[in-house]
């Protein structure tokens, strides 16, 4: 409660004037105006626009402290209002008004005033329930699908009249499939919904974490009228580069193949260098890549491990996770002549591998793998050694000759195989000269068909999901670019060419798969203004790959790798061949 | 590539310097120096994607200089070459390959040579240490001092220069034994510096022979590491060269000089095998020079970039697209002036060279060329002042023989 009483100066000067006597020069009167103090009514609190409960309530005295009735007190209220405008002091002196407080939240005053002398009085006025909201920062950003935004949405509850309102009750809810939110400044899994009290301010903040590209919206949501804001950032599917881990130049990295969270790294001569990346061995992630343990393989007489491709091979008959396939890229003039062995290497403990197995084959040399692992048969693809299957069930040690199921050469004399793929049932395999080829491995023999179908480009890496496939190319031979073809694959017979898309300023492309989801197609392209990584919708139309990334890497991506690693999906990437490096790049969302 | 304005002047004001400061010396003065420039307008047909391509082009521009001390006992060679700039896309070139180029002969480093040598003179025998950057102990003269304008296909296979090398040579009436150390790594840009670190990884050794006045016979070996990789992964080469040459001159009359050459390379521990013959010969009478080369040389054929004439470096791995055989004839004249001291020759130089697959592989020379049989035609101006010297002849071997380049120059 508070009054403010000023003296008079009249009564001042009349009461200073009769002490002293002579020291005034006019004869002392006895005129003294009557004082006015605050009785009741001070101090109260409502919500804005109401009236107060009690009226506000003044006394005048006069100089003797003798109440006086009939004075007029005037009253003043800015800006609520206040009835009557004046009131006379009944016979107790004692003076009343109403008061109904303003639209502004906090300290209101309102003034009683007799004469000169006047009394203050405050009242407190708290904001109305909330009717309204507004936003006050993070809308209109644009972040990367599945991750955070960066800045917060942050919305103010606002009464009737516009004060903000301290622990309005706020829902909060992003829409269906475009992501999730948090209170800001907490942290824990996302949730779609939920109720927030806002802070002293009024205001309330969650941060929001977009799930699709393009807009994604979180609404905002307060009072019995349901005032709702809408907030709407843009998510985006920008692939991003996480880490990069040099690999010493010794011609660099080959291909990379992820599996549990580990990425075994073919690392040619430096050898294979196994990856924690995700696994948790050794406390790996994708943006930190903990190396476990690496391995150089044998030379088998060749200038060094030229270690090119690896394949961990999970047996589901013995529930072991033992070996690991490695190839050994020798010289080789294509379509002639290669070499190479594969090599075996055991990782029953992961941090120390040992080599334990090999398999040469006269006159060729090993490039890429598939597995059967149900079957427990490895196929390899042999450059112009055409395509092995080898039985690699039970214990693997020493030469592997013997366990050789079948071999073929699908292009005849000519025939130089990059790469095979085991897909519903039949093994496909790309012909650098010849194409793509339909095996089928019956009764320890290859029954062929395909082939011949790329006349004017080689052929590179293939990728088969579901009835499509699709190979790359390379060089110059006939035609200038570079294309991924595509193919249509019959539940039997030959796969047909449907299209090829062409990407100009590309000198190879080199490496090419699809996403486990069948979703995202990849390929990587070396040399050429258009080198790096270029990313494919194929789940609208498998046929017609429609373009959603390309990650441009100026001195080219040998070989990339898509794997799926704690709810996110990254690409593994040979930076090659100046300033070789594993590039690992997050492309969750995509496409 | 440097404007075509910018390429002459800079050609001609690197000569103006240079004759303007050094006037010809005779060996053995103390001071030798010399310059030396071609300009030279060539033609491919059909080049790398069937068309004819041509181009200008100022190659062999170097400036040298050779100096003498103690009575010969100390010498130092240096060259500058300035062919980075002046060709920084190299030179039309059929079959030329090396360092990144592929039918166009790249450009040399800018510090193309820089050797000391301490000689330790006697009869019948005498020694030699020579350090520096320079030419390993192998094979036959560097085209650059032979008659012919365009190099021929096998330069890397019959030479290995540019690195840091240590030659060590020994005389023993007309015999000369030189054994070399040096870097496997060969230049991958004109800037480029050997590969320090790699010292002593490579080693070359060379016998020459000089039974009678103006007959030379040499034979080397020579262990190549990694020369297409400079961190020093790549295969291994080893290397034979054999070569006669010969220099007759006619008192008061013309000169005939003659090379006959041999050279085998082999990579990957053989599992690939690059053989290499070649003749050519030479008349210079009075200001005419006629000269003729005929050459069988097997390359490699790597993948190439989109410039039909660039192949990928570093290598990612050993694969060839396969290997072509050369067989190129190659005549030319020249007509030599000297005005001032300074040599004017008009060039003209034509060349056929045929095309053909060693084995298999995918590289179809008429698929890629349009046809197997290329011609090539080039117009040149060489300017010259004072005295090449014969490059890569070091201490013993530089004394024992013919110190300057009769033939091409």
């Amino acid at each position: 409660m508070r009054f403010l009483r000023p003296k008079t100066a009249r009564v001042l000067v009349a009461l200073v004037c009769g002490g002293l006597g002579a020291a005034c020069d006019e004869t002392p009167t006895a005129v003294v105006e009557p004082s006015l103090e605050g009785v009741s009514g001070a101090g109260q609190s409502a919500v804005v626009g109401a009236m107060l409960a009690e009226p506000l309530v003044v006394r005048v005295r006069d100089a003797a402290g003798a109440p006086v009735a009939g004075q007029t007190v005037a009253w003043r209220a800015a800006p609520g209002g206040i009835a009557p405008a004046s009131s006379p002091t009944d016979a107790d002196g004692l003076a009343r008004a109403t008061v109904t407080l303003g639209p502004a939240a906090g300290t209101q005053t309102f003034v009683a005033r007799l004469g000169s002398d006047s009394v203050t009085f405050a009242a407190i006025a708290r904001p109305d329930a909330p009717t309204a909201l507004a936003i006050r920062g993070g809308t209109g950003q644009a972040g990367r699908i599945g991750q955070p935004l960066g800045a917060p949405y942050v919305v103010e509850a606002r009464d009737r009249f516009g004060n903000p309102v301290p622990g309005a009750e706020i829902a909060w809810q992003a829409a269906s499939g475009e992501g999730t939110i948090i209170p800001a400044g907490t942290t824990g899994p996302g949730v779609t919904a939920f109720f927030l009290l806002a802070d002293g301010t009024g205001r309330s903040a969650v941060v929001h974490t977009p799930e699709r590209v393009g807009p994604n919206s979180v609404r905002a949501v307060v009072g019995t009228n349901q005032a709702t804001v809408i907030f709407t950032s843009t998510g985006t599917n920008t692939p991003t580069l996480v880490a990069t881990v040099p690999i010493p130049p010794s011609y660099g990295i080959h291909d990379t193949f992820v599996r549990d969270g580990i990425a075994f790294v073919s690392a040619w001569n430096t050898g294979l260098i196994l990856y924690d990346v995700g696994n948790g061995i050794a406390g790996g992630s994708p943006a930190q890549p903990a190396e476990i343990s690496r391995i150089v393989t044998g030379s088998a007489g060749l200038s060094g491990a030229r270690v090119h491709n690896a394949w961990w091979f999970h047996n589901p008959v013995t529930a072991e996770r033992r070996y690991v396939f490695v190839g050994q890229e020798g010289p080789g003039i294509i379509g002639s002549s290669s070499s190479g062995d594969i090599h075996v290497v055991d990782v029953t403990n992961l941090a120390q591998p040992v080599e334990v197995a090999f398999y040469h084959l006269n006159g060729a040399g090993t490039h890429n793998f598939w597995m059967d692992e149900p079957a427990q048969i490895l196929y390899a693809a042999y450059y112009n050694g055409g395509v092995v299957a080898l039985d690699v069930s039970g214990t693997l040690s020493g030469d592997l000759a013997p366990r050789e199921i079948a071999r073929t050469t699908p292009g005849g004399a000519t025939t130089y195989v990059w790469g095979v793929q085991l897909s519903g049932g039949a093994l496909y395999a790309t012909d650098m000269l010849h194409g793509l080829y339909r095996l089928a491995l019956t009764g320890g023999a290859f029954a062929v068909s395909g082939g011949d179908n790329v006349p004017e480009r080689y052929s590179s890496d293939l990728w088969v999901h579901g009835t499509y496939a699709y190979t790359g190319t390379w060089g110059t031979r006939a035609a200038a670019g570079h294309a991924l073809k595509i193919w249509q694959l019959p539940a039997v017979g030959v796969p047909t060419l449907v299209d090829s898309l062409i990407v100009a300023g590309i000198g190879t492309v080199s490496d090419v798969e699809v996403s486990a989801d069948g979703r995202l197609l990849l390929f990587s392209a070396e040399n050429g203004p258009a080198a790096g990584i270029h990313l494919y919708d194929v789940a609208t139309n498998p046929a017609r790959p429609q373009l959603v990334a390309a990650i441009p890497v100026s001195t080219g991506v040998h070989t990339a790798t898509l794997a799926d690693i704690g709810g996110r999906r990254y690409v593994f990437a040979a930076r090659n061949p100046s300033d070789p490096a594993l590039r690992i790049y997050d492309v969750t969302g995509l496409p | 590539m440097i404007p075509r304005r910018r390429t002459a002047v800079i050609t001609s004001t690197t000569l103006a310097a240079l004759a303007a400061a050094a006037p010809s010396a005779a060996q053995p003065a103390p001071l030798a120096v010399g310059a030396h420039a071609v300009l030279g307008w060539s033609t491919l047909d059909p080049a790398p994607g069937g068309a004819r391509a041509s181009a200008v082009a100022a190659e062999q521009v170097f400036a040298m200089a050779m100096l003498r001390a103690a009575g010969g006992r100390f010498r130092v060679v240096g060259m500058v070459n300035l062919e980075g700039a002046t060709m920084p896309g190299g030179v039309l070139a059929p079959g030329a390959f090396g360092e990144g180029f592929m039918d166009r002969r790249h450009p040399h480093t800018y510090l193309h040579e820089l050797v000391a040598t301490g000689v330790w003179p006697g009869r019948p025998m005498g020694m030699s240490l020579t350090v520096g950057k320079g030419f390993a102990a192998f094979g036959s003269d560097d085209p650059t001092n032979r008659p012919a304008l365009r190099f021929p296909v096998n330069h890397h296979w019959a030479q290995i220069l540019e690195r840091l090398t240590a030659v060590l040579g020994v005389r023993a009436g007309p015999l000369v034994v030189e054994g070399s150390l040096f870097n496997g790594d060969e230049p991958d840009a004109p800037d480029a510096w050997p590969n320090a670190t790699r010292f002593g990884d490579s080693w070359a050794l060379r016998m020459t022979l000089q039974p009678a006045r103006g007959l030379e016979m040499q034979g080397s070996r020579a262990r190549v590491a990694s020369p297409e990789h400079r961190e020093g992964s790549g295969p291994t080469s080893w290397k034979w060269s054999a070569s006669a040459r010969y220099l007759h001159r006619w008192s008061g009359g013309p000169e005939l000089y003659g090379l006959a050459e041999w050279a085998r390379t082999t990579e990957a521990e053989g599992f690939f095998v690059f053989p290499s013959a070649l003749i050519e010969a030479q008349l210079r009478a009075g200001p005419h020079r006629p000269y003729v080369r005929l050459e069988w040389t097997d390359r490699p054929e790597e993948e190439r970039t989109l410039d039909p004439y660039r192949s990928v470096r570093p290598h990612l791995d050993d694969a060839l697209l396969g290997i072509t055989r050369w067989r190129i004839q190659t005549v030319g004249y020249g007509f030599s002036v000297r005005v001032a001291g300074t040599t004017l020759e008009p060039i003209l130089e034509v060349a056929r060279a045929a095309v053909g697959i060693v084995g298999g592989g995918v590289f179809t020379p008429a698929d890629f060329y349009g046809g197997a049989t290329l011609w090539s035609a080039t117009a040149a101006l060489r300017v010259r002042v004072g005295t090449p010297h014969r490059m890569g002849r070091y201490g013993v071997l530089d004394e024992s023989g013919d110190a300057t380049a009769h033939s091409g120059h």
